[in-house]
């Protein structure tokens, strides 16, 4: 369970996140909506260690954000990634596996957490398999969004923060990504994703959080939201009676 | 411990990736090479390829350092690589110091190549093993240690070039502070000596990590020199990485 309660963060004196709560409940697929520079991706710095809060918490599975431990059962792809250009993906992976804590098990291991078979296997699930002991300098903006995807996955993670995973890919990578997030729901996994585009949102979310200007204006089922309405159009129209409002 | 030996690997990796890294190596072992020349322009051969081979050493040492460690953290903090490192189960501290051993592992694999040179061009110019060549040697990398270190809390801290300058600034200031402070306890002492004392103990001193000039003449280095410098060396990069990962902490990624 993700809990976030009374959470503020400002830059410059400006608040991106303003006093922010919600509680996001085991086994859900959360979409954080809202537009550029709405706070989403501060939230989720926040809660992958990557930032620290002005005031305010966020508890992952109890244990506090803050605390390095809380990451050993998260994981992150952040928006738009840079890697080690040098490193191939699969070292790349390695890499990402052996900073947990847990023996890397070697060749021809069962799937375990950071096992060579498990990354290999996810390495499959986003597409790239192939393209595995390929130097990352040589790959493609889609690739490389997959590669950000796949090492979230590799200690096998309770919870996994995505920050707008579609965006950069093609519609057959659109597709696979989005068939991965539903098995991870199947699984039990608790999905937490910031995303603009909402046709995808609305077909993969049990829950949404619609953030606006750092503050909070919605959070429920997607579906009791839509109303029978298509998602963008209620979000655009709730953004701009925020607005008339102020 | 296994966390920063990760990093530590991870970073040394991407270092001796570097094709430009490759290039100042080249240029390091044709300059040995070429010390088999210069020296017969003098009248002593040896000690002329020696002093040549030593200096190389270090001059092309601190070049690899300065070009590989002046972007250390800045370039991941401005790529953002760092965002897959600290949202894993890893403090800040266990990133600056596995980024500093993994720097210095490759700087000192460098070395050691182009150390490997220079004792082969020695025993073929008929000179044996050079003994004080080797603690020569020992002790640039342990000046190396300490910029490596200078370096590392310099990325965490500033841009490339202002670090680079900065580490350079060091470099000299380092190496003729103890020159500068005894010139004015002998000429003209009272407030410019005191203040230069002063900085003696805090600036990084580097004169206690060249004795080229001693060995160069078979001259003996005393070992408690060599012991004042390995302590040195390593307490002053302990406070660097200290300060280091406590400004780290502190800044936004």
């Amino acid at each position: 369970m993700i809990e976030i309660k009374n959470l503020t963060k400002s830059y410059a004196g400006r608040t991106v996140v303003d006093d922010l709560t919600l509680t996001i409940p085991k086994g859900t697929v959360f979409g954080f909506l809202g537009q550029n520079g709405a706070g989403k991706t501060t939230t989720v710095k926040i809660a992958v260690g990557l930032s620290a809060p002005d005031s305010g918490t966020v508890t992952i599975a109890g244990v506090s954000a803050e605390n390095p431990a809380s990451r050993e059962k998260i994981g992150f792809a952040p928006e738009a990634p840079y890697f080690y250009d040098r490193l191939t993906g699969l070292e790349f992976m390695r890499f990402c596996a052996e900073l947990f804590p847990r023996p890397d098990p070697g060749v021809g291991a069962a799937l375990t957490p950071g096992s060579l078979g498990r990354m290999e296997s996810i390495l499959r699930d986003v597409g790239i398999y192939e393209a595995k002991d390929r130097a990352i300098a040589t790959y493609s903006k889609g690739m490389r969004q997959r590669l950000g995807f796949a090492q979230a996955l590799v200690n096998d993670p309770e919870c996994i923060f995505l920050d707008e995973p579609l965006d950069g890919l093609d519609p057959l990578g659109r597709k696979e990504i989005k068939e991965i997030i539903k098995k991870l729901h199947a699984e039990g996994k608790t999905v937490f994703f910031n995303s603009h585009i909402l046709y995808d949102t609305e077909e993969l979310c049990d829950s949404i959080g619609i953030i606006h200007e750092g503050k909070l204006l919605y959070t429920g089922p997607v579906k009791e939201f839509c109303a029978g309405s298509p998602l963008e159009t209620r979000f655009v129209e709730l953004i701009e009676a925020q607005k008339h409002h102020i | 411990m296994k966390t920063i030996y990760v990093i530590a690997k991870n970073t040394f990796r991407e270092a001796i990736r570097d094709k430009i890294l490759y290039g100042i190596l080249g240029f390091a072992i044709l300059y040995l090479f070429l010390t088999l020349f210069l020296a017969k322009l003098s009248l002593e051969e040896l000690p002329m390829i020696k002093s040549f081979g030593l200096a190389g050493i270090y001059i092309f040492g601190v070049l690899i350092t300065i070009f590989l460690g002046a972007t250390l953290i800045f370039k991941e903090i401005e790529r953002r690589t760092l965002y897959f490192v600290i949202s894993k189960p890893v403090s800040r501290a266990q990133v600056i110091v596995g980024k500093f051993f993994g720097l210095y592992a490759a700087v000192a694999l460098t070395v050691l190549v182009m150390a490997l040179f220079y004792f082969g061009v020695i025993a073929y110019q008929g000179g044996g093993l050079d003994l004080g060549g080797l603690v020569a040697v020992f002790l640039e990398l342990l000046e190396l240690l300490l910029l490596t270190a200078l370096l590392t809390f310099f990325s965490a801290v500033m841009a490339p070039l202002l670090a680079t300058i900065s580490a350079i600034m060091l470099l000299f200031v380092g190496h003729l502070i103890d020159g500068a402070v005894m010139t004015l306890q002998a000429e003209a002492g009272g407030a410019a000596f005191q203040f230069f004392n002063a900085l003696r103990f805090v600036l990084p001193n580097l004169s206690k990590f060249n004795v080229r000039n001693i060995v160069v003449h078979e001259l003996p280095v005393e070992p408690s020199s060599i012991v004042v410098a390995v302590v040195y060396a390593v307490v002053y990069s302990a406070l660097l990485l200290y300060l280091a990962a406590v400004f780290f902490k502190r800044r936004e990624l």
